[in-house]
């Protein structure tokens, strides 16, 4: 490559290079820098104190633990429904391109939309899941499950909207992966005269593994950081059974203004994401490992 | 060509449909209940004995939505703030992901590690320090403030979904162009942006998407001027009085456009939406 071809790269992409120092990169060096001052006396250098202090904090941990079940919980639901759906679309019926359309459609919808309409759907008073479901005879009574407003349902409250909302994208990221499997796999499958359910583990399965892994892996990344739903139904209560990091983020820094706090809370949220991704992708995404 | 193709209707096909049926109503369900009640009379949207439909179909809460809520203030904050930063990220990210498809070197392969780690950041860290930047610039609660920060949240995204297109075009096209007598930046404008259309389009939905569906950076950086639409809607939440029927019709408002419209291009978003998670 010539210079004055290294040159034209840097004007093509320098532009954009720029917005993303200015509103990237800069960002994470005041968020760094913030983390290290008390905000409450008058930005005053304290050091580790805002990182000690999130580490010694109960209510931390308990929203990692939180942040962590709801990940779990929510892509593991996720990618069987998904699974299943995909499987279902892939038997190839009559309609099963208008039924994915219709599948398509909560993928649209904002976040904040889905939290309403399942803030209002699990309603203890007007809810019709709860109306449903004593309709059906299975509970005594229209307001015997307090979903948001009982500790021990809120957090799985909250899982439920986010499974609604996102399990469709997980199906058509499955089917696409299932329709690029060859064909001749499963005719060669049939003619040793496999059976519907060892095709499934033998070949639908491994084949589609490293689809899945990615999936799964943008999936967790969304789960993690998702904010809107959660805030919708809950907020993070009652008291802090449903909280998460990023709710814990943003309460600590726009209820309680403490910006110290809360960044060294962001910075510390931002390490375990990288660390968990860096990880999977190290593992599991490593095309040189593939062959082993 | 599917797995288990070309089979009759047999007892296996036929639990096939119901579960699928099964599914589409239960997935379709949440959705249709929130259209349903925005249509039916006030008082019958907060009943203890909820029904799925209206006993008389009237447009009641989308008059009051307009009483509660300034909607068409916060549909028009909405919709300019993620028209513009789609246009400003889509024409930057596409000149950058051009510029990274054409010419590798060791600055750009850093430039394009950072912009997957952007997608791995927690939006929420970001949000906290953008929020002081925002202030500082004296701009807070402005529609400029939103387009910027969308922009720079939607650059990325846009960089590698336009590179999986760049790389897919042949290097002869550009050479061609300069052979005769386009610049580069003439190249990259009159050959490679007009074929890469489609892929343009996918990308630009998407990304007006992010910045329509956006609520955090909407509700940190807005107070009363630039407010959106999402945030609008969160304040029913809030409110002492629990206006459930305007609040439903507003999220009708907000939501069906977008409905419509994915149902017109799906095509599109499916292609979009696979694109890179499925390799062959």
């Amino acid at each position: 490559m010539t210079k004055s071809d290294r040159r034209t790269a840097l004007l093509f992409f320098s532009p954009a290079a720029v917005f993303m120092l200015l509103f990237f990169v800069y960002p994470m060096f005041l968020l760094i820098r913030d983390s290290l001052f008390d905000s409450k006396s008058g930005m005053q250098f304290v050091g580790a104190e805002n990182y000690s202090r999130a580490l010694t904090s109960d209510r931390f941990y308990q929203s990692l633990y939180n942040t962590v079940v709801f990940v779990l919980g929510a892509v593991t639901l996720e990618l069987v429904i998904g699974l299943i759906l995909a499987l279902l679309l892939s038997t190839g019926f009559k309609g099963n391109h208008f039924v994915r359309t219709l599948f398509l459609s909560p993928l649209m919808i904002a976040p904040l939309v889905c939290g309403l309409i399942w803030k209002f759907m699990l309603n203890d008073q007007f809810g019709i899941l709860n109306s449903l479901l004593y309709r059906a005879g299975l509970i005594d009574s229209p307001q015997s499950i307090l979903w948001l407003s009982d500790s021990k349902y809120a957090l799985l409250s909250c899982m439920l909207a986010d499974v609604w909302l996102t399990t469709p994208f997980m199906m058509l990221i499955l089917l696409a992966g299932i329709q690029g499997i060859s064909g001749s796999l499963y005719e060669a499958a049939h003619i040793d005269g496999a059976g519907r359910s060892q095709r499934f583990w033998h070949i639908t399965l491994p084949s589609l593994r490293p689809v899945i892994v990615v999936a799964v892996l943008i999936r967790m990344i969304d789960a993690a950081r998702s904010f809107d739903i959660i805030w919708v139904l809950t907020q993070g209560g009652p008291g802090f059974s449903s909280s998460v990091l990023s709710t814990m983020i943003y309460n600590t820094m726009a209820r309680y203004n403490q910006t110290g706090y809360s960044s060294a809370l962001a910075v510390l949220f931002m390490i375990a994401l990288l660390s968990v991704c860096g990880f999977f992708m190290m593992r599991l995404w490593n095309p040189n490992k593939k062959a082993a | 060509m599917s797995a288990f193709a070309g089979r009759k209707l047999t007892l296996g096909s036929a639990l096939i449909l119901v579960l699928t049926g099964l599914f589409v109503i239960a997935f379709l369900f949440p959705y249709v209940y929130l259209v349903m009640t925005s249509l039916k009379p006030p008082s019958e949207v907060i009943s203890s004995s909820p029904t799925l439909f209206p006993s008389v179909f009237t447009f009641d809460n989308f008059r009051k939505m307009f009483e509660v809520l300034p909607i068409g203030k916060y549909f028009g904050n909405s919709f300019f703030t993620a028209i513009f930063s789609t246009i400003i990220s889509v024409f930057l990210g596409s000149l950058a992901a051009y510029g990274l498809s054409r010419f590798s070197s060791r600055l750009g392969n850093l430039f394009l590690l950072l912009t997957l780690a952007v997608r791995m950041v927690p939006l929420i860290s970001v949000a906290i320090p953008m929020y002081r930047i925002i202030n500082q610039l004296g701009i807070y609660d402005t529609k400029l403030a939103l387009i910027l920060v969308y922009t720079s949240i939607n650059i990325p995204f846009v960089i590698w979904m336009m590179i999986g297109f760049f790389d897919g075009l042949p290097k002869e096209l550009d050479e061609s162009a300069r052979v005769d007598g386009c610049s580069r930046f003439g190249a990259f404008m009159r050959i490679i942006l007009p074929i890469s259309l489609p892929g343009l389009a996918t990308t630009s939905i998407f990304s007006y998407m992010l910045s329509w569906n956006d609520f955090l950076m909407a509700l940190m950086m807005t107070s009363t001027s630039a407010k959106t639409l999402p945030v609008g809607l969160s304040e029913f939440l809030t409110a002492y009085n629990l206006d459930l029927g305007p609040m439903t019709a507003a999220a009708v408002t907000f939501s069906f456009p977008v409905m419509v419209f994915s149902f017109l291009i799906q095509r599109y978003i499916v292609s979009g939406m696979t694109m890179g998670a499925v390799k062959e």
